[in-house]
């Protein structure tokens, strides 16, 4: 049992990319499917229809991002990786915030980006509303990133 | 940072200048026709819309001939062709074109023609090519399909299901017609779905024979011409190969015609003018001799437009004040620096009735609130450089495109000061490529902090920007009530929330505790602490008595102004929105690194070099192109939600005036510089 801290520490950090990078392609694969629809119909729109495609994949970003950060911390890039099972599970809690919420923000998201697109394939000047409609739903993951990103870089410092 | 005082203006002008005046209302562009004379006995309207469903169909015609042109005779486009924007074009060219119009609108005509021709034709080839491959199997047959006979003997020329040979055709028949004799026939080919045959008998027998063959499933094949099949698909052949060689003639002539490429576009601009000066004559009031045209102008256009007018026309121009329940439409004018930032404006609300134009404070937040989320000055000067020298190179870029380039021009001048304050450079490139390649570590330190070191520094420091920002949202508004005389409203609406958002800050300031937590450095003495929160003690209950003073029901008003209060919960959630900022500030940073490290991870030497670049160039295209996307939309978002909602409602119409709205040329007016 003694070197199970590492395995929850990595087990979160998969988590975050898993969960979050998923719930970004199933996102994004929605809103593709709606934009293509759109540019079938008028090719111009595409630069529009693409930006509002891409709003669900920030959160894949963002667990990666975590994921990243959490490797590096426990020293699976480099340094050792020794570590109290304590500490692992802290790892592994930290992770959780992005893990869940950018799974389910991103699709979420996903479907008022959909919304936003059939907005603009009808009304091609109200896209920055599309855009910030689907902005709202964001702001979640990005206080999710923002939770899971202080807890991953203050626990290295914590002394259990 | 003005919303353009409006003017409604009447002009009064001959119908022997109408043509020119009009014309000249048009390339002016500065007044937005508004209907406003009723008909009577001396003024009616005429109706225009046949000669504007003319001028439409002419678009429609020309734009088609254009893109009949870009399908078969395709045009070099330079690289930046979109930056260069469109070519001007003189009064007198404008003119001359009525010369050639005839003769282009034919041009036009004949390019949908022969697009139709192509079509047709490119169906034909098909059909005539099934024909040839019907009549193939029986091109060993030397007499016509529909050969029946001569004098004295009668001929069945057809096909039977499956595949026979002449042994057992010539013993079924003799099974089915016993009585009849002399036959003659022959296989022309055999297949395993069909046999095509040849019968030939006297003709006495014919009937006999015709009823075995009926048993057999005989078909005649459909014939369509005297000729032997051989030469008939000859014939068809030969009808393909002219066809080909009509589409080749075709697409020949559509190339030829490429010439007046420039002519068409012309036409379409020159109709799109004339159609909507039409609808312009549509709406006019006109007597026998006279016309009259009301609309807006602004106000700093109305002197040049009235003496161009009365001086050179016998027209005449009234000028007044619109009325207050007038729908004035809005037309905005700003600095150089704060213009571009007109375009979000525009995308949220224009500034509705009575209320101040936003922009050149929205500005400012902007770029700023832009350069913390992206913060990474080698981005920061990307855009800067990009946006510059595009500016710098194209002159004549399109008015819209050139306002976002120069705005992402100054949102990249602010991300490189925060890039330079945070020490983001590609995330940490040079920390990365020094450690890699050179052996020791160099880093380039900041001139602050380092957010990620730091990160409770860094969001207490986003969140406080949020407060000036929030704040700077209730000056706006307290602004527009002193300026309205509503001194009042300004008094319940904003300085009672400043005393209490204000005092509730400085309270937390002042408390040990607090500063513990967030790692404060400093506290403020007890004394501010009691101080402001009697403040906000009575921002509190001067909220609380006001919120609800349009209710004159002593209960409701209470429980209106305690839910008044209740707003600042919203504002607390306002804050703490502010914290994206840190967020994507560090996403951009922490993903550059990312990037770095994967790139790193070959090692030094050559291999390694070449390995770094490669995984540099796209990792940081991408994380760039994302990040941008995200400062974009999120910058948005808190002017639109955080700081409009303090103070801003919108819902202004934007000023369209009668002008020149044309897709391929700019229409330059000759005498601008008089």
């Amino acid at each position: 049992m003694s070197n199970m801290g590492i395995v929850f520490a990595i087990l979160g950090a998969a988590l975050a990319a898993l969960l979050a990078g998923a719930g970004s392609a199933v996102g994004v694969g929605m809103t593709g499917e709606a934009a293509a629809g759109v540019v079938t119909e008028d090719p111009s729109k595409f630069g529009k229809v693409l930006l509002l495609q891409l709003l669900p994949g920030t959160q894949g970003i963002y667990g990666l991002l975590i994921a990243f950060m959490t490797l590096s911390q426990i020293g699976v890039l480099g340094g050792s990786a020794e570590m109290s099972l304590a500490k692992g599970l802290m790892y592994f809690a930290a992770c959780l915030p992005m893990a869940i919420v950018g799974y389910w923000s991103a699709i979420r998201q996903a479907r008022v980006s959909v919304a936003g697109i059939h907005m603009v394939s009808k009304k091609p000047d109200q896209m920055g509303k599309g855009m910030i409609f689907a902005a709202m739903v964001e702001t979640y993951a990005i206080l999710a990133l923002l939770v899971s990103l202080l807890a991953v870089t203050g626990i290295g410092g914590l002394n259990i | 940072m003005a919303v353009l005082p409006m003017k409604k203006a009447s002009i009064c002008g001959l119908q022997k200048d109408r043509k020119k005046i009009l014309e000249m209302l048009q390339r002016r562009g500065v007044v937005e026709i508004s209907d406003q004379i009723e008909q009577d006995s001396v003024f009616s309207r005429a109706d225009m819309s046949s000669a504007q469903a003319t001028f439409e169909k002419n678009i429609a015609t020309a734009t088609a001939a254009l893109s009949v042109l870009d399908r078969y005779a395709t045009e070099k486009k330079p690289m930046l062709a979109a930056l260069q924007g469109r070519q001007a074009i003189s009064v007198d060219r404008y003119d001359s074109f009525a010369d050639v119009r005839e003769e282009t609108m034919k041009h036009a005509y004949r390019l949908c023609a022969l697009d139709r021709q192509l079509e047709e034709g490119r169906a034909e080839i098909p059909k005539l090519q099934t024909q040839i491959d019907g009549l193939l199997p029986w091109s060993g047959l030397d007499v016509p399909l529909h050969f029946k006979g001569t004098k004295t003997t009668s001929c069945f020329i057809g096909t039977l299901p499956g595949e026979w040979s002449l042994q057992a055709l010539l013993e079924r028949l003799g099974e089915l017609a016993p009585d009849a004799s002399r036959v003659h026939a022959d296989i022309v080919t055999a297949d395993k779905e069909q046999t095509r045959i040849f019968l030939l008998c006297p003709q006495k027998h014919a009937h006999l024979l015709e009823d075995a063959l009926r048993q057999l499933n005989f078909a005649r094949p459909p014939a369509d011409a005297d000729l032997v099949p051989a030469e008939r698909i000859r014939q068809l052949e030969d009808e393909i190969q002219s066809v080909r060689q009509q589409l080749q003639d075709a697409e020949e002539e559509i190339r030829q015609l490429a010439a007046h490429r420039e002519d068409i576009r012309f036409a379409v601009d020159y109709y799109q003018m004339r159609a909507e000066k039409y609808g312009v004559i549509g709406r006019l009031a006109q007597s026998k001799r006279t016309f009259f045209v009301t609309g807006y102008v602004p106000q700093r256009d109305t002197q040049r437009l009235c003496r161009e007018l009365e001086d050179q026309y016998d027209a005449a121009v009234y000028l007044e004040d619109p009325l207050p329940e007038d729908d004035v439409p809005v037309l905005l004018q700003n600095n150089k620096f704060a213009e571009p930032v007109e375009g979000v404006l525009e995308s949220f609300s224009l500034p509705g009735k009575g209320e101040m134009d936003p922009t050149s404070v929205t500005a400012i937040f902007y770029y700023v609130l832009f350069g913390l989320m992206l913060s990474d000055a080698a981005y920061g000067l990307m855009l800067v450089i990009g946006c510059g020298l595009i500016l710098l190179k194209f002159k004549n870029i399109e008015q819209g495109l050139q306002k976002m380039l120069r705005m992402f021009f100054f949102c990249g001048i602010s991300t490189t000061f925060w890039g330079i304050v945070f020490s983001s450079y590609f995330g940490d490139v040079v920390n990365v490529v020094s450690r890699t390649f050179f052996g020791h570590e160099v880093g380039i330190p900041p001139l602050w902090f380092t957010p990620l070191e730091k990160p409770m520094q860094m969001l207490l420091f986003c969140l406080a920007i949020g407060i000036v920002h929030l704040f700077a949202g209730l000056a706006m508004k307290l602004y527009q009530q002193v300026k309205a005389g509503q001194y009042k409203d300004a008094l319940y609406d904003v300085i009672f929330w400043y005393m209490l958002l204000g005092g509730l800050i400085l309270w937390m300031l002042s408390m040990q505790k607090f500063a513990d937590i967030v790692q404060l450095s400093f506290v403020l003495p007890s004394a501010v602490g009691t101080v402001s929160c009697i403040v906000a003690g009575v921002g509190a209950v001067g909220i609380i008595l006001t919120s609800g003073r349009e209710s004159k029901n002593p209960v409701k008003r209470l429980l209106k102004g305690l839910y008044g209060l209740y707003g600042v919960t919203g504002y607390l959630s306002d804050i703490l929105s502010y914290s994206r900022l840190l967020a994507l500030g560090l996403a951009t940073g922490v993903i550059g690194s990312v990037i770095n490290q994967m790139g790193s991870m070959v090692g030094g030497g050559a291999v390694g070099a070449v390995v770094f670049i490669l995984v540099f160039i796209v990792g940081h295209t991408l994380n760039f192109g994302i990040e941008l996307l995200g400062a974009y939309v999120h910058t948005n978002r808190l002017q639109f939600v955080e700081f409009f909602g303090k103070f801003y409602e919108g819902g202004g119409r934007k000023f369209d005036p009668f002008a020149v709205h044309t897709k391929y040329y700019k229409f330059r007016e000759d005498n601008e510089n008089e």
